[in-house]
C-alpha cells in the first residue's frame, strides 16, 4: 500500500445498532469525505441488538479524528475505537 | 411503549403525536402516497400550510424555526416530493436548524421496485440531514416522532427525516406517545470540565488582546444575553460570522461587526492581532479562515455543543465540548473585569463598521441605499430576511442588527431561492414584525410561486426584490461582465398575477419614500428596486 507520509492505516472499531441502513450511513460517512476504506468487517455481537464493524482507513490521525467524532454523533453508533496498524 | 385501548391507523397516530410534540404548524404539499395523513390533518388541531412547491415549504419551515427558535415541520409526498426538498434539507443541516420532515412513500412491499413515484429516501437524504427514519410498522410511529424531535433539537439541531409508506399510514396500531425518549446511543447532554472552565478563566484574564468569535451556536444555545454580559464584563471585542448576526449589538461600542471575506477591516484585525480568541459556537468556515488550518501562535479556545465542529477545520490550543449558555454562566464568575484600552483603541480605529461607497452613476441607485432605507425606514426595528449573493452581503454588514433571530439567511449552503419562502415561515412563526425580505432578481425567480401564499394569508411582509438586471456575486467573481441571455420578468406585473400591491422605483429620490411605503404597507408588498449592476460588495 503506498502511503504518504503522514497517512497510515488506522482501524476502527464501531458497536453500532443493528438496524437497517446503519452500515450504508457509516460508510457514507467515511467516502463521503473522500477517504478510502481499505477492509471493512460487519458481524453479530452476543447482543443480537447490537453489530461490531471494523474499518480500515488510509487516513492522517487528524482526519481519522474526526471521523471519528462524526461516527459517535451519529444516532445508531454507541462506540467508536480506533488503533494505527 | 404503554398499550392502550385507543386503536387508529397510522396517519392518525402520526397527527396526534405531532400534536403531542407541540407542533402548530406543519408546511408541505399533498401527494399519492400521502393523502391518509392528510386526510387526518383536517380534523387536528394543527394548521397546514400549503406550499406551492416542495422546496418552498422546507425553506419556509426554516424561516419559521430560525424566527421562533421551534422545530418546523413538513409534510410531503414520496419521490419528486422527496426530492424537491433536497435543497432545502441540506440548508437547514449546514446552519443546525432543527426540521422535522415527514414523506410518503410506497407501499412496503414495492420499496426497491422502482414504483411510480418511489425514491430511496433514506438514502438520498442521509448527506443533508441529521438522522432520517424508514418507519416500517405503525407501532413504531409515535415513538419514532419523539425521537426525532429530540434529535432535531439537541445537541447541534438539524433536519430530520421521516419515511413513511402509504401501507404503513393505514395499519391499525395502539401505540402511544412515549412519556420519555430514550436512545441507546445518541446522548448529546455536554458540560464542561471544572478544570477547562479555570483554564479559559485563566487564559482569558491574562489575555492582553483577547476576542470573541461568536457564530451561530450561540443563537442556537439562546446564549446572546450571557455573550453581552461576558463581553462587558471584561471589555472583550465582539466579532461574529454571519450566522452570528443579532448575538451581539452592532451599535454596542465592543461590536467589530462581521468577520470574513465580505468582513469589516475591525473584525479581521481583531482576529489576526489577538493573541487570545475566545470562539463560541462556530466551526472557522473557510469564508473567514480563507483556508487557514492553524492558529498561529495564537491561544484560541473553541465552545461547541458538538464535538465533531471542535479542530473540524482550524486546530485550535483548547477545545470544550459545552452548552454555550451554560458554559458563559460559569465562566462569568471568574472573569475580572479589566479595560483593554490600547487593544480597543487599535479596533477603534479600523471602525466605523459600515462601509462607505460612492455612487457609480448618477441618478441610478446604489444597492447599499436600499439596505439603509429599510434601517431608516423601519428604525432598525425589523426581521430582515434575505436571500444570497451581493444584497446578503450588503445587509449583513449595513443593517443595525441588534437582536438575535431578527436576521435569517442561509449561511453555510448560500441555497438562493430560500428569501421569499423564509420570510413567509418567519411570518406564519408570528414574528415580531415587520418583515422585510431583501432577494436578488436571480433568487426571486428561484422561489417566487410562494408569493401567492403571501397574497392568500395575507401575510404583512415587504418583498424587495433588488433587481440589478444580473447575477451580481457571480459577475463579480468572474470579475467581468456576466454577458449573456440573462433576463427578467416584470417583477411587479409578476407579483400582481399572484395578488400583491407592487411597485417600482429606479430614482435614488424617491427610493426612501417607496421602501418606507412598502414596509408599512402591513400587508404583502413587492417592491422592484433598480439598482446599479456595476456595484460590488
Amino acid at each position: 500500500m503506498k502511503t504518504t507520509k503522514s497517512e497510515s492505516i488506522y482501524r476502527l472499531n464501531c458497536f453500532v445498532e443493528n438496524k437497517p441502513g446503519v452500515l450504508a450511513r457509516i460508510v457514507g460517512l467515511i467516502s463521503g469525505r473522500g477517504y478510502n476504506i481499505q477492509t471493512l468487517n460487519v458481524g453479530p455481537t452476543e447482543d443480537g441488538t447490537v453489530s461490531r464493524m471494523r474499518i480500515d482507513v488510509l487516513a492522517t490521525d487528524r482526519v481519522v479524528n474526526q471521523i471519528i467524532l462524526q461516527l459517535r454523533n451519529q444516532v445508531n453508533v454507541i462506540e467508536v475505537t480506533s488503533r494505527r496498524q | 411503549m404503554k398499550p392502550s385501548k385507543a386503536v387508529r391507523n397510522g396517519a392518525r397516530a402520526l397527527v396526534e403525536s405531532l400534536e403531542r410534540a407541540g407542533v402548530d404548524t406543519v408546511f408541505g404539499y399533498p401527494g399519492g402516497n400521502v393523502l391518509d395523513v392528510f386526510d387526518c390533518l383536517r380534523d387536528s388541531r394543527l394548521r397546514f400550510i400549503l406550499n406551492r412547491h416542495e422546496q418552498g415549504a422546507v425553506h419556509c419551515a426554516d424561516g419559521y424555526s430560525r424566527a421562533t427558535g421551534r422545530p418546523g415541520v413538513v409534510l410531503v409526498t414520496s419521490g419528486p416530493g422527496l426530492t424537491n426538498t433536497i435543497t432545502g434539507l441540506g440548508c437547514a443541516n449546514m446552519d443546525g436548524v432543527p426540521l422535522v420532515v415527514i414523506c410518503g412513500q410506497v407501499e412496503l412491499n414495492r420499496i426497491g421496485t422502482d414504483a411510480f413515484q418511489e425514491a430511496d429516501t433514506t438514502g438520498l437524504t442521509r448527506a443533508v440531514s441529521k438522522h432520517n427514519f424508514l418507519i416500517k410498522n405503525a407501532d413504531e410511529i409515535p415513538e419514532t416522532v419523539a425521537q426525532a424531535f429530540y434529535i432535531a433539537t439537541h445537541g447541534k439541531p438539524g433536519p430530520v427525516v421521516i419515511d413513511l409508506p402509504c401501507d404503513v399510514q393505514r395499519a391499525a396500531t395502539s401505540a402511544t406517545y412515549p412519556e420519555r425518549i430514550s436512545l441507546r446511543a445518541y446522548h448529546p447532554e455536554c458540560a464542561a470540565s471544572a478544570r477547562d472552565v479555570a483554564t479559559l478563566a485563566k487564559w482569558l484574564n491574562a489575555a492582553k488582546r483577547p476576542v470573541i468569535y461568536a457564530g451561530g451556536g450561540v443563537i442556537a444555545a439562546d446564549a446572546a444575553r450571557d455573550l453581552t454580559a461576558m463581553a462587558e464584563k471584561a471589555n472583550i471585542p465582539v466579532v461574529t460570522t454571519l450566522m452570528g448576526i443579532g448575538s451581539f449589538d452592532t451599535a454596542h461600542p465592543l461590536a467589530m461587526g462581521m468577520a470574513g471575506i465580505y468582513g469589516t477591516a475591525a473584525a479581521k484585525t481583531a482576529l489576526e492581532k489577538a493573541d487570545f480568541i475566545l470562539a463560541l459556537g462556530v466551526r472557522f468556515n473557510d469564508r473567514v479562515t480563507e483556508g487557514a488550518k492553524t492558529s498561529r501562535g495564537v491561544k484560541i479556545v473553541q465552545v461547541d455543543c458538538d464535538p465533531s465542529a471542535i479542530d473540524k477545520n482550524v486546530v485550535v490550543t483548547m477545545g470544550i465540548v459545552a452548552d454555550i449558555k451554560d458554559l458563559l454562566t460559569v465562566v462569568a464568575s471568574r472573569v475580572k473585569t479589566a479595560s483593554h484600552p490600547d487593544w480597543l483603541s487599535v479596533l477603534e480605529a479600523l471602525k466605523p463598521i459600515k462601509p462607505k461607497y460612492v455612487p457609480l452613476h448618477r441618478g441610478v441607485i446604489m444597492p447599499q441605499s436600499v439596505i439603509d432605507a429599510v434601517a431608516e425606514a423601519t428604525r432598525g426595528r425589523c426581521v430582515l430576511v434575505t436571500d444570497v449573493g451581493q444584497h446578503q452581503m450588503f445587509a449583513a454588514r449595513r443593517f443595525p442588527h441588534s437582536r438575535p433571530r431578527r436576521f435569517i439567511t442561509s449561511g453555510g449552503m448560500g441555497a438562493m431561492g430560500f428569501g421569499i419562502p423564509a420570510a413567509i415561515g418567519a411570518a406564519i412563526g408570528g414574528a415580531e414584525g415587520p418583515i422585510v425580505a431583501i432577494v436578488g432578481d436571480g433568487g426571486a425567480q428561484m422561489t417566487a410561486e410562494e408569493l401567492l401564499l403571501a397574497a392568500r394569508e395575507r401575510l404583512p411582509i415587504a418583498f424587495i426584490v433588488m433587481n440589478n438586471g444580473t447575477l451580481g456575486m457571480i459577475r463579480q467573481m468572474q470579475k467581468r461582465y456576466f454577458i449573456g441571455d440573462y433576463s427578467n420578468p416584470d417583477f411587479v406585473l409578476l407579483a400582481k398575477a399572484y395578488g400583491l400591491a407592487s411597485a417600482r422605483v429606479s430614482d435614488p429620490e424617491k427610493l426612501g419614500a417607496a421602501v418606507a411605503k412598502a414596509v408599512r404597507a402591513k400587508k404583502p408588498y413587492l417592491l422592484e428596486v433598480v439598482v446599479d449592476g456595476e456595484a460590488t460588495v
